[in-house]
């Protein structure tokens, strides 16, 4: 199948293309040059004077696997909203909780064509792959969660780091992995206890080891196997007043790693991790401090985890601090212990403008997104955490508009005024800057070099917006840019339009990226440490793992 | 020759079995385990009413039955693998039928106990290493999960709590049973007085046992103080609770009020709560719905997308209630195991089963296709009574058609009917 | 008025989201009404022989309605009269108005009610009053008089309004009730968990959660969660 997308306004900040009028050709799933196809073989979309971009790059999203579904399972009552009912395609459900057609279907009429699980249970990685082959149109990948597993604390802690490459290379195997995950490193063994670690020195029960030690070892590990992507890491002590200071001395914990090609560690939902002030009653934004140090660093990313007003599910692989919110909000709790590995908690959440708590999580994760450079911050809401995925024309239309958001300090708690500096942020970021912090920017920090971007070679995953970025004022057209986006006039995934004028018109389904590293290691150096360690699982070591026939459409990137 | 099998039986999902392929035999496996994997007698062929068709008949008139019907009835599925129940889904939606699965006889109190209080729980792995006091309430693993014992929860010898003797075990029942010789502690309790129970429980944990009377569903106040502080003192305490909680009196509030008391211990120490689960893969009959269209039973499509009444739509009060006109019996035995009044209408609708064994329901069903058995004939994923997904296995050969192959084949047909 | 009587022997239930307002339309209007049918939409005249007498905002069901649900979902004023019994989600989500159903009544009667009235002469099943699953809150205003006897689940996570049940009652009256009454003249089962506010008046016997403490004013509890809620006997 060929298309000649005609007279387009492209912006692809990778290639550095901004605002051109400019015709995109593609054949067989690629984009190509105009002397690869035959033009009067095309199928020809007219994109005069609307905006083309690359299809967007979700590089952490929670959309596949236990507790997910966990999360679906104890919210009916937010299954209950009805989106669709099933005709051509699958009925679609659910306010901001949704089920796997619903999510791919509303990523494809968004224009996001690439969605990653951001925290993938190693021992539940079936099930994460069962639910992301359940989600039609993204092609996407899982991040397996290594910073309480037990052989990962043992290597640290023996300062072993030729076993622990070895081990992470087994492990991405595995769980048909994409990268190294890490969250609250330590603190979930410590729950394990009962306890927490909230400090980057705090012992971790039962191992030598702190979550210092856990961070710069994994930092080391995974550049010496030059992953395709970083260390990608949910800092301790997340959800408490006063934490941005763990945040930034977690930051620099980066100093001293080099990467050309992308970050050495990313740092994720930092919103939850950008508190200062000493408790609920007093909490104050620290996204300053935050984004002073991230702008001065050359190698760490973030992204915003950004709250949306209404109802949200907290749902993290942050054990303990998922039992400290059930706490607070006297809300139901689900709790998931995981083998030698991890865990996982879920709560319901509402985020409500007047709240002054809510409103400052609100204003700070804004904060982040203005003040940071935007080539070191993604636009996220670590769904459904923070608020559905669906609401990233709103955080967009948000960062490009000051008149926006003075619009939507009037309908929130007045703390914000002084809690937070929002009200005094000037910024408006250019619609390149955002297309850059949604599509290429998340495509170099994972390392996908045929995504996010509109070059030559790179998967045709289009999207087309109706709005002519040549006449187009986001800062005043706040409105319109918000309704564009939530839209896209044609969605084109692997050169198949699959959304036409915001309805979908065709499912597809994409690939499972994984990561094999097995050839820079040898596996026979911890196979003794496997099989001796293996008693203290619940299933046999040669019934653990994923076979890539399981999955859909595996595609494995050999490193 | 000896493999590796993954056990087809309960909710433990025991994945060390062994299977000598001449001898068509297994090693390892308890009784009931090794039930599944002995020479049984199977149904022959695909059938329409008694008379011997080919599966492409067979599909063709099943297809037609549900097509037509008004409000087809799609249950069974938990014991078969997820890759089927996913068709299943898709088939209930495409047909605009009700899907509902075994756990609405059994475990479905839980299921709505998670709804309102969440579940606390964690891995088989995380109790066999760390669980110093194990309660099993209102279940009876000797019995009905042999091994569960011996691999998770009683003699398992795990990282920190290293054997039987270093673990406290207590069962609480309403009669001793086989497990409650084994344990170190035993609480009688009064048929139907759980709920009450849980209640007193959790005001003796939380410092307010002087408002709990002497005697609380038939167990003494000095019994349930001493259960409270063994529970409170536990480093990491799992309850293990059954078909004693969820279908006696109180049900889902039982199941509730023991999440609760649980979520209450979490603040002084730390504990997990379990369903055991009954078959292999009810939990993947639950789990599967959940992420294709937001819940695990009980889900009606008549209107073209998903609605959860369990009082309504689950398999015994949709048949009871006259509200169904051809059902679909894939993995399991209705006419064996539900109410008279369920049965009576599984009698006068057009019923189509899918299953490998010729059973009760085999009688009453106007269209019979026979399917290959999971875990030896054909292989896919299941998921543990924690949740662990565990891939069953194909051993031997068959010219059976697997599940997943028949409601591929089925939904094709249906696709074709509808237009 | 609108009478309807069933025209068919229902093959599967009828889901009839019917209110007063039907009755002040004209007559092919109401005629043209959909009903759910299993999975097919259908007017309501296929399935009910409808006479229409006047204007008056009121509905009289004659025959046997036990499978037809959803009568009365979210009605906001006028008057449905069930000559026989009613299936279930009868009154759900009801605003205002009157409901009376001369026979029994199904699950779910009167659910996430705010306000109106519900008078049934024989007896109710499960979950009368209360919210759907996952719903924090249940009924929060009007009233629920039951002549004959209700199943278990009464009263769930009441905010307001009262339920009067002159028979006897099963288990789980009141569970997690903030404010509200709830007054049953004979026996229940299990009354008062996690019960925060509101009040609770017994004739006959029933069994309380055992975290209550006993005063003058009768049981006040549940001290699980810190509550003040009040179980007396009538």
């Amino acid at each position: 199948m060929m298309l000649h997308i005609k007279n387009g306004i492209v912006i692809d900040p990778k290639n550095k293309v901004i605002k051109e009028k400019m015709d995109i050709f593609v054949k067989d799933g690629k984009i190509v040059e105009e002397s690869e196809i035959k033009k009067d073989e095309c199928k020809v979309i007219d994109a005069t004077n609307k905006l083309v971009v690359a299809g967007g790059v979700d590089m952490h999203a929670h959309i596949a696997g236990s507790k997910i579904n966990t999360g679906r399972t104890m919210r009916p009552e937010e299954m209950r909203p009805v989106r669709s009912k099933a005709n051509k395609f699958r009925a679609t459900v659910g306010r901001t909780l949704l089920t796997a057609p619903t999510i791919g279907y509303e990523y494809a009429k968004m224009g996001y064509t690439t969605a990653f699980e951001a925290a993938q249970p190693p021992i539940g990685a079936l099930h994460t792959h069962e639910e992301l082959d359940s989600i039609p149109m993204v092609d996407k990948a899982a991040l397996p969660v290594f910073g309480n597993w037990h052989f990962v604390l043992k290597y640290v802690a023996e300062k072993d780091l030729e076993k622990l490459k070895t081990f992470i290379a087994w492990a991405l195997e595995r769980t048909k992995g994409y990268g190294v995950k890490v969250v609250n490193p330590g603190g979930v063994e410590a729950w394990m206890y009962g306890k927490n670690c909230r400090n980057l020195d705090d012992e971790v029960p039962g191992f030598n080891v702190t979550p210092r030690e856990i961070i710069t070892s994994l930092i080391k590990a995974v550049e010496e196997l030059r992953l395709t992507h970083c260390v990608h890491l949910h800092c301790n002590n997340l959800g408490n007043p006063g934490n941005y200071q763990t945040t930034v001395e977690t930051i620099k914990l980066a100093n001293g790693f080099k990467n050309d090609k992308r970050p050495v560690l990313h740092i994720t939902h930092v919103q939850f991790n950008a508190y200062a002030g000493t408790s609920w009653r007093d909490v104050k934004s620290g996204a300053e401090e935050i984004a002073k140090v991230v702008n001065k660093m050359d190698n760490v990313t973030i992204d915003m985890g950004q709250p949306i007003f209404g109802t949200a599910t907290a749902m993290t692989g942050d054990a303990p601090f998922q039992f400290t919110l059930h706490r607070l909000l006297g809300a139901k709790w689900s709790n998931k212990d995981s083998e030698v590995e991890g865990g996982a908690g879920i709560v319901p959440l509402v985020y409500l403008p007047k709240n002054p708590v809510h409103a400052v999580q609100w204003a700070i994760g804004l904060e982040l997104g203005l003040l940071i450079d935007s080539d070191k911050v993604v636009i996220t809401t670590d769904y459904p955490n923070g608020g559905p995925f669906t609401e990233y024309p709103y955080i967009m239309a948000m960062l490009m508009s000051k008149k926006m958001r003075e619009k939507e300090l009037e309908r929130v708690s007045p703390y914000v005024q002084k809690a937070t500096n929002l009200p005094a942020i000037d910024t408006e970021k250019t619609l390149e800057e955002v297309i850059h912090m949604t599509r290429d920017l998340p495509a170099k920090i994972l390392g996908l070099e045929d995504k996010g971007h509109l070059g030559v070679g790179a998967d045709a995953d289009i999207a087309i917006y109706d709005i002519n970025p040549l006449e187009i004022d986001p800062s005043n057209d706040y409105e319109l840019i918000n309704k564009a986006f939530r839209r896209a006039m044609y969605t084109i995934k692997g050169g198949e339009i699959i959304v036409k004028d915001g309805e979908l018109v065709k499912e597809v389904w994409g690939k499972t990226y994984w990561v094999d590293v097995r050839g820079k290691v040898e596996l026979e150096a911890i196979k003794a440490d496997l099989e001796d360690y293996f008693k203290y699982y619940s299933i046999e070591l040669q019934n653990y793992g994923v076979e890539e026939r399981w999955i859909r459409m595996p595609e494995k990137i050999v490193l | 020759m000896e493999v590796n099998v993954v056990c087809t039986f309960c909710g433990s999902v025991c994945d060390d079995g062994l299977f000598d392929v001449e001898k068509f035999r297994s090693k390892r496996l308890c009784k009931l385990g090794s039930s599944k994997f002995s020479k049984k007698e199977r149904i022959k062929s695909p059938m329409i009413d008694g008379k011997e068709v080919s599966y492409e008949e067979a599909i063709a008139k099943a297809a037609e039955i549900l097509v037509n019907a008004k409000r087809p009835l799609l249950y069974g599925w938990a014991s078969t693998v997820n890759e089927a129940i996913r068709l299943g889904i898709i088939l209930t939606e495409k047909v605009r039928g009700v899907y509902d699965q075994c756990a609405s006889v059994c475990h479905a109190p839980s299921i709505l106990a998670v709804i309102e209080e969440g579940l606390p729980a964690g891995t088989l792995g995380c109790i066999k290493n760390r669980a110093d006091v194990v309660v099993f309430w209102g279940c009876n693993p000797m019995e009905a999960h042999p091994r569960h014992g011996m691999r998770y929860s009683i003699s398992a010898k795990g990282l920190l709590v290293k054997d039987r003797k270093a673990r406290k075990v207590i069962v609480v029942d309403v009669r001793e049973t086989r497990t409650a010789r084994q344990a170190d502690m035993f609480v009688q309790v009064k048929p139907g007085y759980d709920y009450l129970v849980f209640s007193a429980l959790r005001a003796i944990i939380a410092g307010n046992a002087d408002v709990v009377p002497d005697e609380v569903g038939g167990v003494s106040k000095d019994k349930l103080i001493e259960l409270a502080e063994t529970m409170k003192n536990a480093k990491y305490g799992a309850v293990f609770y059954g078909l004693g909680l969820t279908q006696s009196r109180g049900r889902d509030r039982n199941v509730e009020n023991a999440i609760k008391l649980i979520q209450l211990l979490n603040r002084y120490t730390r504990w997990v709560i379990l369903p055991m689960r009954g078959h292999y893969n009810v939990t993947g009959a639950g789990e599967v719905p959940a992420w294709e269209c937001g819940y695990q039973y009980a889900i009606d499509f008549s209107r073209g997308y998903p609605r959860f009444y369990p009082n309504e739509f689950s398999a015994v009060e949709v048949l009871k209630r006259g509200d169904c006109d051809a059902a679909l019996i894939i993995a399991s035995d209705p006419v064996a195991h539900f109410p008279k009044e369920a049965v009576k209408k599984l009698k006068e609708i057009p019923v189509i089963q899918i299953d490998p064994f010729p059973n009760m329901t085999t009688l009453v069903a106007n269209v019979v296709i026979p399917s290959a058995i999971y875990g030896l004939e054909a292989e896919g994923t299941a998921y543990r009574m924690d949740v662990i997904p565990i891939r069953v296995k194909k051993v031997i050969d068959t010219e059976y058609w697997s599940d997943e192959k028949i409601l591929e084949e089925l939904i094709k047909k249906v696709d074709e009917l509808m237009g | 008025m609108l009478i309807l009587k069933p025209k068919v022997d229902f093959v599967v239930c009828v889901e009839a989201e019917i209110t007063p307002e039907l009755a002040t339309k004209d007559l092919e209007e109401i005629k043209k009404f959909k009903v759910y049918y299993g999975k097919e939409e259908v007017e309501l005249e296929k399935l009910f022989e409808i006479t229409k007498q006047g204007n008056e905002k009121k509905i009289v069901l004659e025959g046997d309605f036990s499978k037809v649900k959803w009568i009365g979902y979210r009605m906001e004023d006028g008057e449905i009269v069930v000559k026989g019994n009613v299936g279930s989600h009868c009154g759900s989500c009801m605003k205002g108005g009157r409901i009376v159903v001369e026979g029994n009544a199904d699950d779910w009667l009167g659910a996430e009610m705010s306000g109106g009235e519900i008078i049934v002469k024989g007896n109710a099943a499960n979950l009368v009053g209360c919210p759907y699953h996952g719903d924090l809150t249940g009924m929060t205003g009007g009233k629920i008089l039951i002549e004959g006897n209700a199943g278990n689940y009464v009263g769930e996570r009441m905010n307001g309004g009262e339920i009067e049940i002159k028979g006897n009652a099963g288990d789980f009256i009141g569970t997690e009730m903030r404010n509200g009454k709830i007054v049953i003249h004979g026996s229940c089962g299990f009354v008062g968990g996690d019960m925060r506010g509101g009040e609770i008046l017994i004739g006959g016997d029933f069994e309380i959660v055992p975290s209550f403490k006993r005063t003058d004013e009768g049981w006040v509890g549940d001290v699980n969660v810190k509550g003040e809620g009040i179980i007396k006997k009538l």
